[in-house]
């Protein structure tokens, strides 16, 4: 048995940790490249979701690689997100490819474990007392990985604005992120942590700088995989904007845990409310949050909203209509990049240029 | 009855299933009920945002009446069974098209749900006919005569749609009239219905469709059961409502019965580019029956021309699927 499972940002240090720590065998697809995005779009249609290309392109790239058990993570209504193992499933199917499929539900219902059910009792089958037990520590040691990498992420948001040598933030972030990829331990990777902090503060900063403040929101996947957004956030950052985003894998696992209601959700539900001025309905995924959170921020005095959505996005669609009128009341410079698989790494740069350049002019006037 | 005012009722989205209700409650609640137009020759469509062709048509028919109306009628639907629900961006087009109108009209936008209450519906055109000043009981009295007229005006379907020509579809008072000649070939025509039955999405294709000597018959006729029975055994449920009778019906066609099936989509239309792919995957995989299967993506650039072109081109290969007695391919046709 190979374990394998899609990308997303950093997720896959989550999974990884979690495989290896209870002695799982487990395959990490290859980086998502221009090859995962084109075998993803040979095998599906036009209109179907960015997301759904790319993870389906990890799938077979993994699965050609040997891996034979995928594990995905579900999610429900209304977003297309919920339906796509059941697509995946049979595009496999149809492609000659063999293996095994382990949704795991989004919410425990009756449903989702009778239907994963069949599933897991193979899977059973396979796996050793050892990796049982071991599977709790895992799940620990790859949640103490996440977050590790999220504070490292969100130290490299706040340096990369004020760098000397442009690019140099994101080769320590870099370092940094392996570091924490290869500790095997709680201890080593608490130091790897550690080290990875002093690593990019010891980045040459110039102090004088004071940096545009500019706020990421959107679909989850696109705003958190920088393959994806063909980083965005990176690119923001070193035309010398400080960027925030509130979509993060940990944000997202404990909403649907249900847990930590007080602080991230507390968040969650001031951009919900502020959203309801324009949106009188819950459209479903980030669509509320997308709208709400342009709005608070722009109370808060950020200089620009960049937004991102993958292309024929149902909910997005519906934010990104919105936004522009949310723009024009409140006074804040709203950027929507809508993402699909052509090559527009270039056309994003210029875009992003332009947007921050306007800001800048924007703040200069004010 | 002394007539109240004006409600204007854009002709998009689900107003090609609902409008004998819509139309009968209003006008019982003694409103007269106002029909955007079509988009006519000029075809000016507004663009208010990037979305499906049919939420675009919202958009335009919306501020086509804008002016002439007391009131707009575009209802929040959220979900028309009790397990499933609708596209989301169904639930946000009540606030679109405030956007779109500048807020200038009030719009009549109650929520049905039917996931929380079983007589969501009911208790949402209650709420509607409150705000229109009508009390309970005149309220629930227009809507029982809506829904039974609405149900009656179902059961004629079939015979509606193969007698009148797509504009005269939702021309309640005219007597349905007969079919003039028998037609050789049966087609199931599936998709949304406004994708089916919205002459400026589908370019009047239906009509055409007959002209050539198509029986149309479509998902409408289906009972429950017999979609339920195609998508039961789905490792996953399809959970809007449209997307499960567009497959479960698509099945339950292509296993037999017709002679060929055609399925109309918008292009950006999100649950319609995944489940085409799943069911010609599907297809593909579990082999069955050899029914020609065509699939038209439409959008606001296609051409009259294009449609027919490949509606001929079907209905060649139906004859010929229909002369061989044995079907050498095993595997269904399609076409693409």
């Amino acid at each position: 048995m190979k374990v394998t499972f899609p990308h997303l940002g950093t997720m896959h240090i989550f999974c990884k940790a979690i495989a290896e720590t209870s002695g799982i065998p487990y395959i990490v697809p290859p980086e998502t490249s221009r090859r995962t995005l084109t075998l993803g779009v040979q095998n599906s249609n036009e209109c179907i979701c960015l997301p759904f290309k790319v993870i389906l392109g990890n799938f077979i790239e993994a699965l050609k690689m040997g891996a034979d058990t995928i594990v995905m993570v579900g999610s429900g209504p209304p977003c297309r997100l919920g339906l796509y193992d059941l697509v995946q499933k049979v595009i496999l199917e149809d492609m000659g490819l063999r293996f095994r499929w382990l949704t795991i539900p989004p919410r425990l219902t009756w449903q989702a474990i009778w239907k994963n059910y069949e599933e897991t009792k193979e899977l059973k089958k396979e796996l050793s007392w050892r990796n049982i037990l071991l599977f709790p520590y895992g799940l620990r040691m790859g949640w103490k990985k996440m977050m590790a990498c999220e504070t490292l992420e969100k130290l490299a948001m706040t340096i990369r604005p004020r760098e000397v040598q442009q690019g140099e933030t994101q080769k320590r972030l870099k370092k940094a992120l392996s570091g924490v990829d290869e500790a095997k331990t709680l201890r080593t990777l608490h130091e790897a942590l550690e080290r990875g902090k002093a690593l990019l503060q010891e980045t040459e900063q110039d102090f004088t700088r004071v940096p545009l403040k500019i706020a990421i929101v959107g679909e989850l996947y696109t705003v958190m995989d920088p393959h994806i957004n063909r980083g965005v956030e990176q690119k923001l950052g070193e035309l010398g904007a400080e960027v925030t985003r509130t979509s993060w894998f940990s944000t997202h696992i404990l909403r649907s845990l249900r847990k930590n209601k007080a602080d991230q959700n507390s968040e969650r539900i001031r951009f919900f409310e502020a959203s309801k001025a324009y949106l009188g309905y819950d459209v479903g995924a980030e669509c509320n949050l997308s709208i709400g959170e342009a709005i608070v921020r722009s109370q808060e005095g950020y200089d620009g909203v960049v937004h991102l959505m993958p292309f024929a996005c149902m909910p997005e669609t519906t934010a990104s209509g919105i936004l522009t009128r949310v723009g024009k009341d409140w006074d804040i410079p709203i950027l929507t990049l809508i993402l699909d698989e052509q090559e527009i790494e270039g056309r994003i740069q210029t875009l992003l240029e332009a947007f921050v350049e306007m800001l800048q002019w924007k703040r200069k006037a004010a | 009855m002394e007539e109240k005012g004006r409600i204007g009722i854009p002709r998009a989205l689900m107003f090609y299933r609902y409008f004998p209700l819509w139309k009968v409650f209003f006008e019982e609640l003694g409103w007269r009920v106002i029909v955007s137009d079509g988009l006519g020759k000029r075809g000016n469509l507004i663009y208010f945002e990037d979305s499906c062709l049919p939420m675009k048509l919202l958009i335009t028919h919306s501020m086509d009446l804008k002016e002439k109306v007391n009131y707009l009628f575009v209802p929040r639907l959220v979900s028309l069974h009790r397990h499933n629900i609708m596209c989301p961006k169904f639930r946000g087009a009540p606030d679109i098209v405030r956007l779109a109108t500048d807020g200038s009209i009030s719009i009549l936008d109650e929520t049905i749900d039917n996931r929380t209450k079983e007589d969501s519906m009911s208790r949402s055109f209650l709420k509607t006919s409150k705000r229109l000043g009508a009390d309970d009981k005149e309220g629930k009295r227009a809507f029982q005569k809506a829904e039974q007229f609405f149900l009656n005006f179902q059961k004629g379907w079939e015979k509606r749609i193969n007698g009148f020509t797509s504009k005269q579809l939702f021309q309640i008072d005219v007597p349905i009239p007969e079919e003039e000649k028998e037609r050789p070939l049966r087609v199931a025509f599936v998709g949304h219905p406004y994708n089916l039955y919205d002459t400026d999405v589908n370019k009047d294709i239906l009509s055409f469709a007959r002209s050539l000597g198509m029986r149309i018959i479509t998902p409408e006729g289906l009972s429950e059961k017999e979609i339920d029975s195609q998508v039961s055994d789905l490792s996953k449920e399809i959970y809007w409502s449209s997307g499960r009778e567009i497959v479960g019906s698509l099945f339950h066609f292509l296993s037999g019965g017709v002679d060929g099936v055609v399925f109309l989509t918008s292009f950006k239309c999100g649950i319609d580019a995944l489940l085409q792919e799943f069911i010609r995957r599907r297809l593909k995989v579990r082999g069955g029956a050899s029914i020609p299967f065509l699939v038209l993506t439409l959008d606001e650039h296609s051409g009259r021309e294009g449609l027919t072109t490949r509606l001929e081109a079907f209905k060649d290969v139906m004859e010929e699927m229909k002369k061989a007695p044995n079907p050498k391919h095993q595997n269904p046709n399609k076409f693409q």
